[in-house]
């Protein structure tokens, strides 16, 4: 009992991981612009489809696959940035997630267009079996997507707060038109932003899909699921927010899934969602990325 | 008419209520991700009401919208006085937890000689009362759209009157609606309930037309599909909502040239006609203008 208890927060880790780096590129680009981009996950699903047809096509190592994943997202979400988010920076917030969902739409049927099938296979981290652990079962390619996202994490949080181009990111979010008064081109900081945050949903999509193995056009829908609910689970717009959201809604998934059956597992992360907003706790609309500094 | 055609034009209506609903709480400044929670509710609780209990549908259909009404109460008495994306958000949580319920709801029972009812994953077959009664499809369409007219006619004499204004008033700026002596948060559950029940109705329609409804027949793309019909088809009138569906559904359903590329062109028509009308094609200042030329030849 206890060591399945432990066995599911191994496991619920591993995915709260996963989401880890799919909430915080979510939080960048809402921090950063304000606005929903519901088309984050349908772009980090773009960049996986690019790496199973470069696997498909010409059998790639993995590392040019993690590659072609991030360059796909990233131009997926340039196209993004480009026809959605800058013609609406002073305008509407909900025109731009609008069109971002209809660049959804796009993104769908051009992955179902290159790639017909329904399921396509990607090729695993790791292959073999989990190592066995006194009694647990530690599935290596899990462990090294754990260790990825600290790290990733560790290198934002070092590029928000210890650099100038940090400085001026922060300056942005707190206020554009000061910013701009002080040299800082907030044009120029959103498309960075939103090139970083597609550049690490793309690394999140490849560890996602090496890790599953397999690859399906439902993909994009999952992602910008879980990363909104990550980063509302967490509060609002604030990273580290977004990585502890991660982090619960990855042990919520693992222990419901374990107690109550795999239907309910998602059904108790709703449930909590609503409860947390019905309840309205100040701390989820008082953080930002700039305060959680302090 | 062939069948494709009356298929088609039945779906333009039937969705249509959906996309009025989510129209009818943008007016009142709120953004649900959630209609297709009380679009699936309906369905489900109309379905069930004629297929297992044999009432008639005009009977179950005003059940369901009763249902529809109560659950959007529901789901608004803690959710409405949250902003923007929080209210966005919870009712999307909501949704979900609606359709997850459906995929635990087996509730079936043996109707002459066959199991009938919701089926959790494996959905509801066999809702068949249309068939029963012997309606054609051209009728159920006429039924469809002389309904959609009855909820248009009545939506644009709200809009007209002193609830219209107070319905746009509170959505442009509730603290001054409030100080002008309305009670903000108990209109807005008037709104959230009639919305409610309008998805509903869509949804018993939705069931009987097709006969067989799944839990993920009312998942986030139904839901933001209908917010998105609103939003092309621009906030001036209520008309609006219903030209974002025909667009949709309408045309690119109905024309083939652009064969699997369809969704690919549709969603670049869309995201520049953003740019061009953020408000969407029958925004509030092209109704206006429109409305005022009218009055001055009369």
């Amino acid at each position: 009992m206890l060591l399945d208890l432990l066995q599911n927060t191994i496991d619920g880790a591993a995915a709260g991981a996963s989401y880890a780096l799919l909430a915080v590129g979510f939080t960048l680009i809402f921090g950063v612009l304000r606005r929903v981009n519901l088309s984050y996950g349908p772009a980090v699903m773009i960049g996986c489809y690019a790496a199973t047809w470069l696997h498909l096509n010409f059998q790639s190592g993995l590392i040019v696959l993690a590659l072609a994943a991030v360059a796909g997202t990233v131009l997926a979400g340039a196209y993004v940035e480009r026809l959605c988010f800058a013609p609406h920076r002073s305008g509407s917030a909900i025109a731009a997630m609008v069109a971002s969902f209809a660049l959804w739409m796009q993104f769908e049927e051009l992955a179902t267009l290159v790639l017909p099938r329904h399921v396509y296979a990607f090729p695993l981290l790791h292959e073999g079996a989990p190592v066995e652990f006194l009694g647990l079962s530690l599935r290596p390619d899990a462990l090294a997507v754990l260790g990825v996202a600290a790290i990733l994490c560790a290198l934002l949080q070092g590029l928000l707060h210890r650099t100038r181009f940090g400085l001026a990111v922060r300056a942005t979010i707190e206020n554009p038109h000061a910013a701009s008064l002080a040299g800082i081109d907030p044009g120029r900081i959103f498309v960075l932003i939103f090139a970083l945050a597609s550049a690490i949903g793309g690394i999140a999509g490849f560890l996602i899909v090496a890790t599953h193995g397999q690859v399906t056009p439902m993909l994009g829908m999952w992602a910008t699921l879980k990363g909104l609910l990550a980063m509302m689970l967490g509060g609002l717009g604030s990273l580290r927010g977004a990585i502890v959201g991660a982090l619960v809604l990855g042990q919520i998934e693992a222990h419901s899934q374990w107690f109550l059956g795999p239907q309910w597992r998602d059904l108790v992360a709703y449930l909590l969602l609503f409860a947390l907003l019905a309840a309205n706790p100040s701390w989820m609309t008082r953080w930002t990325i700039s305060r959680s500094a302090s | 008419m062939d069948d494709f055609t009356l298929g088609l034009l039945t779906n333009v209506g039937l969705f249509s209520f959906l996309a009025l609903s989510a129209y009818l709480l943008l007016l009142a400044g709120e953004m649900s991700f959630g209609q297709q929670a009380f679009f699936g509710v309906g369905a489900y609780a109309g379905g069930i009401l004629t297929t297992l209990y044999g009432v008639p549908l005009p009977l179950a259909a005003l059940a369901a919208m009763g249902l529809g009404a109560l659950a959007a109460f529901l789901v608004g008495l803690p959710t409405l006085r949250l902003k923007g994306l929080y209210f966005a958000m919870a009712t999307l949580a909501a949704a979900e937890i609606a359709r997850l319920l459906f995929e635990l709801l087996h509730f079936q029972r043996e109707i002459e000689g066959e199991l009938a009812g919701p089926d959790g994953t494996q959905g509801f077959r066999g809702i068949r009362w249309i068939f029963e009664q012997g309606i054609e499809a051209q009728e159920f369409l006429l039924l469809t759209y002389a309904l959609l007219a009855l909820v248009l006619a009545a939506l644009l004499l709200v809009e007209r009157s002193r609830l219209g204004v107070t319905l746009r008033s509170v959505g442009e700026d509730p603290e001054l609606a409030a100080a002008l002596g309305v009670n903000v948060n108990r209109f807005k559950l008037g709104v959230a309930a009639s919305a409610g029940a309008l998805a509903a109705l869509g949804g018993v329609l939705f069931a009987h037309h097709n006969t067989f409804i799944e839990p993920r027949n009312f998942d986030i793309m139904l839901g933001v599909h209908s917010l998105a019909y609103a939003l092309i088809g621009g906030l001036g009138t209520a008309l609006g909502p219903l030209l974002g569906v025909a667009l949709d559904i309408g045309v690119l359903e109905g024309s083939r040239i652009f064969g699997g590329a369809r969704m690919i062109v549709f969603g670049g028509l869309v995201a520049v006609l953003l740019v061009l009308r953020p408000r969407g094609l029958l925004d509030e200042a092209l109704v206006h203008c429109i409305t005022s030329r009218a009055l001055q030849r009369r």
